[in-house]
């Protein structure tokens, strides 16, 4: 036989007497890990469902837009209007600090930074993001709130006293700033990694013909890189608010609860994710802890449509770019 | 030819790794079989967790038992044992007729009396300034709102009272303590009576949340200027101020031992479900706190563990009251002792 | 030169300074920012080591908690460690071959459309909330049954497929597809050919992606607050009952007023940042080389 024969044959379960069972097995087995991992996903949507089933059959829709949370036995009320709240104000504000921030890291890494230590320097950005969500929390609540309730917090307050935003702070710390803080931290090695690699796939001759016109370096970052890897950039900040709106734990520790809401960042509140983490071990009745996997089920909704709009600007700007995502033929 | 070797050799591999995984897995389970350990398994007031965690070592060593221990508030602890979560369920919160019927056949038996002590953070004041039901009542519902209030002032001469800004710290989870206290204010002030109430949960007009006696505590110990409620034991072991409070007698009393058996012989027989309420107790319990409370175990009356857990309550409401004085735990009384132990012999399997 | 040929050249030049000094204060913006990053980084780790290092002793390794502990008995987070390592190791071995088997169905096998959904599939998965996760093996597994270790393994287990399949997929994609059509074209049949000529080559992407993955859960703490939390001060290696872990212990301990729990926390969180550390520094050095001796071949 030829060796195109003998290729064709070879891939061929099924070669007329001779059954392959070793493929098939195979490729049952491993579809079927696809299939399960499929099945999976499937599977907490409607348990996430299931299991606020009881508070969507009692409060409905309106539940979203309550702000409202008394467990008090025989007034009880939920709602998530003000957890809706404080994950905007949370991630939104943290997203705003993050993003120029991630920016400059990825441009001195990519076009300012020495060769010798681009790679270091790399790797400690990214050992950012290994740091657990707890250690950044413990340090929150024992470090970093307690300093900047006793230094900017107050400092602010008596500068700039006037804007709502910028009331009474605690001595403690724990208040939706601190948090801000927390989840720019979070946010910073996802969002400059991912641009990092954007600035290194814009192509040299785009930016040569650039610093060919005489223009600086930052108006070829400005007028070529950013436009070339806009689309990019908008997906890495997208999956960046992603990580925030989903963090429970080190938010849960130095935001200091508290179901208003208010403009005031020094004072308490929650997030979706933060309160269910402080309110799921001691709650009382079943409504109530149908109302947390309800608080639940909106963030799952929210992450899901993050995430989903983070792969469509993917998918869309590679298409662009003419660039076919991986896998062999 | 290729390496068939290798190809075994990676089934090989993952057999044995299956192998040795199936092996861990027996071992782990077989274990508790070797054991003669029972786990008894209970959950609820943070309140009296610094005593229940007293008895976890000598249950260990007296019967073999390993108590385990969730201190996840009150209100979740009943929730805990109506689901049968846990063997055992605590709560300073009697239960509500309704939380007996969801509980299905549960008893509740008074296993230890303690006090709730007003602790506070007031940079160069004292320790043990005094107070009163009024001022507290007015404190936590937001109408004085620095220290040097002069109801604060009035109350304490000669005391520098700073013009720090008061941070009410209160219980963000259902809790017993919050129970009693909140009883004690309404009844000491009929406009909280009115407007906020007692319970478990309560609308607080003003200050911040702590999940449980430790993060009540916490928020105490860390803010400025911040008062809160809790445990005695919570606020003496972390060395934190906490206020005399006047009685109805007039007197200026301490969350200690003997406040509270005064305040216990202010309520001596126990309702039909055991429940007990012994806050404001009336003037001629002179040496009483007005603000002690007992604690309640929850158990079903009928449980596969039922003689494992009659042998723990009853040497929780005996031996295990020895372990009390030091964390400011009175033992209970004579009279409640007799009903508690009649309850706990109802329980069979 | 006229006066107007000599303004127009002034004003050139200036333009030119204004611009010049544009891009050196973005050169200074982008470097103080690299600056705020390693110097946040520096801070934590110093942070954490600073409070953990006095905190550490054999103690925290060798003897169970006592809460509440009037006497100054020696106490450690013994049960926390032990439960960290069996749960952490049960999740490992239920999402490896998982992890594997699909990136292989998704590498060798699969058509683009299928491939397509599934990795659409596998980035939602990862974009999940822990907090979710905790929340779905909540309902599924101990509604009813009471909490496990094991439960709390599967839910992390669920957060180290995506990221063992993806890093799988990348370097199965990077064996080059000549070795594969070359043991085809020898007869071999396409399961042998992927098993034992193409797996080799991955092995160490594996385990590199095995080792981060195990970095990234062992410090997740959310999905064992809903599954794991109920537990004693006794070490127990049975994941039939639940286990106490390092994560949780530390978020308990955090919230604590005491300061001796302040200082046990330090030191754990110090030993779990090392473990993290060094893994994932570790890992991607592996993977450095080990890419390098893929495509080197």
């Amino acid at each position: 036989m030829s060796s195109a024969e003998l290729t064709a044959a070879a891939r061929r379960p099924f070669t007329g007497r001779r059954v392959q069972w070793g493929d098939l097995i195979l490729q049952v087995v491993a579809g079927g890990a696809a299939l399960a991992v499929t099945v999976l996903v499937a599977l907490i949507i409607w348990k996430v469902i299931e299991g606020a089933r009881l508070s969507i059959q009692t409060y409905g829709l309106g539940f979203v837009a309550r702000v409202a949370w008394n467990p008090v036995l025989g007034h009880e009320l939920y709602g998530a209007g003000s957890f809706i709240f404080g994950t905007a104000i949370t991630s939104l504000f943290a997203l705003l600090l993050a993003a120029p921030i991630s920016m400059g890291i990825a441009l001195y890494l990519t076009e300012l930074a020495p060769t010798v230590i681009r790679g270091p320097v790399t790797a400690l950005v990214e050992t950012l993001a290994a740091i657990p969500s707890v250690v950044l929390g413990l340090w929150g609540i024992l470090v970093l709130g307690p300093a900047l309730g006793t230094t900017i917090q107050p400092w602010l307050h008596s500068a700039l006293g006037f804007i709502p935003l910028f009331g009474p702070p605690t001595s403690s710390g724990a208040s939706i700033f601190t948090a801000i803080i927390i989840l720019t931290i979070m946010i910073l090695p996802i969002v400059s990694s991912i641009s990092r690699e954007l600035f290194l796939g814009v192509p040299t001759e785009l930016k040569e013909a650039g610093y060919g016109l005489g223009v600086t370096r930052w108006e070829v970052v400005r007028g070529v890189m950013f436009p070339y890897a806009s689309g990019g950039i908008a997906a890495a900040l997208i999956l960046g608010l992603g990580r925030a709106i989903g963090e429970a734990i080190a938010v849960t520790q130095v935001i200091g609860g508290g179901v208003f809401i208010h403009w005031n960042l020094f004072s308490g509140g929650d997030t979706l994710a933060s309160k269910i983490a402080a309110s799921y071990q001691g709650s009382t009745t079943k409504l109530q802890t149908a109302s947390l996997i309800y608080l639940g089920l909106i963030l799952l909704v929210f992450s899901l449509v993050v995430n989903l709009v983070a792969q469509w600007i993917v998918r869309r700007s590679a298409r662009k770019l003419g660039i076919v995502r991986g896998g062999h033929a | 030819m290729p390496k068939l070797g290798f190809s075994t050799r990676i089934a090989t591999a993952l057999a044995a790794a299956a192998t040795v995984a199936a092996l861990v897995a027996t071992t782990a389970v077989a274990h508790p079989a070797k054991h003669a350990d029972t786990t008894i398994s209970g959950a609820g007031s943070t309140f009296v967790q610094p005593l229940v965690s007293q008895w976890i070592t000598p249950l260990g060593s007296a019967y073999g038992y390993n108590l385990q221990y969730s201190g996840v508030g009150s209100g979740a602890g009943i929730a805990a044992i109506t689901a049968r979560t846990v063997d055992f369920g605590a709560s300073d919160a009697p239960m509500t007729p309704d939380q007996f019927s969801a509980c299905n056949g549960c008893l509740q038996i008074p296993w230890a009396l303690g006090a709730v002590a007003i602790m506070y953070n007031v940079p160069g004041a004292p320790n043990l300034m005094k107070i009163d039901g009024a001022t507290l009542a007015k404190i936590f519902s937001g109408q004085i709102t620095t220290w040097n209030d002069p109801a604060i002032a009035k109350l304490n001469p000669g005391v520098n009272l700073p013009s720090t800004k008061i941070t009410v710290a209160h219980r963000s989870d259902n809790s017993g303590t919050t129970y009693a206290f909140t009883d004690y204010l309404s009844k000491i002030s009929p406009s909280w009576a009115s407007q906020i109430g007692s319970g478990v949960a309560v609308n607080w007009p003003t200050g911040t949340g702590g999940k449980g006696s430790s993060g009540v505590t916490a928020v105490v110990s860390q803010t400025a200027g911040a008062i809160g409620y809790v445990d005695i034991a919570y606020a003496l072991h972390n060395h934190l101020n906490y206020f005399r409070v006047k009685n109805n007698s007039g007197k200026y009393t301490t969350p200690g031992l003997r406040g509270m058996l005064s305040a216990a012989s202010s309520d001596q027989t126990p309702d039909s479900n055991n429940a007990l309420s012994i806050v404001n107790p009336p003037a001629k319990f002179a040496n009483a706190y007005p603000i002690s409370t007992f604690t309640y175990v929850i158990v079903p009356q009928q449980s596969s563990k039922a003689a494992d857990l009659k042998k723990f309550l009853f040497w929780a409401v005996t031996k295990g009251q020895t372990y009390g004085p030091k964390l400011y735990f009175a033992p209970i009384p004579k009279s409640v002792l007799v009903v508690a132990e009649k309850t706990i012999a109802k329980i069979h399997s | 030169m006229s006066a107007q040929e000599v303004q127009r050249s002034v004003l050139r030049v200036e333009g030119l300074a204004r611009r010049k000094a544009v891009n050196r204060t973005m050169e200074l913006l982008a470097w103080v920012s690299a600056l705020i990053a390693v110097a946040i980084l520096g801070i934590v780790v110093y942070s954490v080591a600073r409070r953990g290092l006095p905190a550490l002793n054999l103690d925290l390794l060798t003897k169970d908690p006592i809460p509440f502990s009037l006497t100054n008995q020696p106490q450690g987070l013994r049960n926390a460690f032990v439960g960290t390592l069996v749960i952490v190791s049960l999740a490992t071995l239920m999402a490896l071959p998982f992890g594997i088997l699909v990136a292989i169905y998704l590498n060798e096998f699969a058509p683009a459309s299928i491939r397509n959904v599934v990795t659409m599939v596998l980035d939602i998965l990862n974009g999940v909330p822990a907090i979710v996760i905790g929340i779905f093996v909540f309902g599924l597994f101990v509604v009813g049954h009471g909490q496990s270790g094991w439960a709390g393994s599967f839910a992390l287990a669920c957060l180290m497929l995506p990221l063992v399949a993806r890093s799988t997929m990348e370097v199965l994609a990077l064996v080059p597809n000549s070795l594969r059509e070359a043991s085809l074209g020898l007869g071999v049949a396409r399961w042998r050919t992927t098993l034992s000529i193409v797996l080799p080559q991955t092995i160490g992407g594996i385990l590199t992606g095995t080792v981060l993955a195990v970095a990234r859960v062992a410090g997740e703490t959310a999905p064992l607050l809903f599954v794991s939390s109920f537990v004693g001060t006794k070490t127990s290696w049975n994941p039939l009952h639940a286990l106490q872990s390092i994560p949780v212990a530390i978020f308990e301990l955090s919230e604590s007023p005491d300061p001796a729990d302040h200082a046990r926390a330090w030191a754990a969180a110090f030993v779990l940042l090392m473990f993290i550390l060094f893994a994932s520094l570790g890992a991607r050095w592996l993977a450095t080389r080990s890419r390098r001796k893929i495509m080197g071949r």
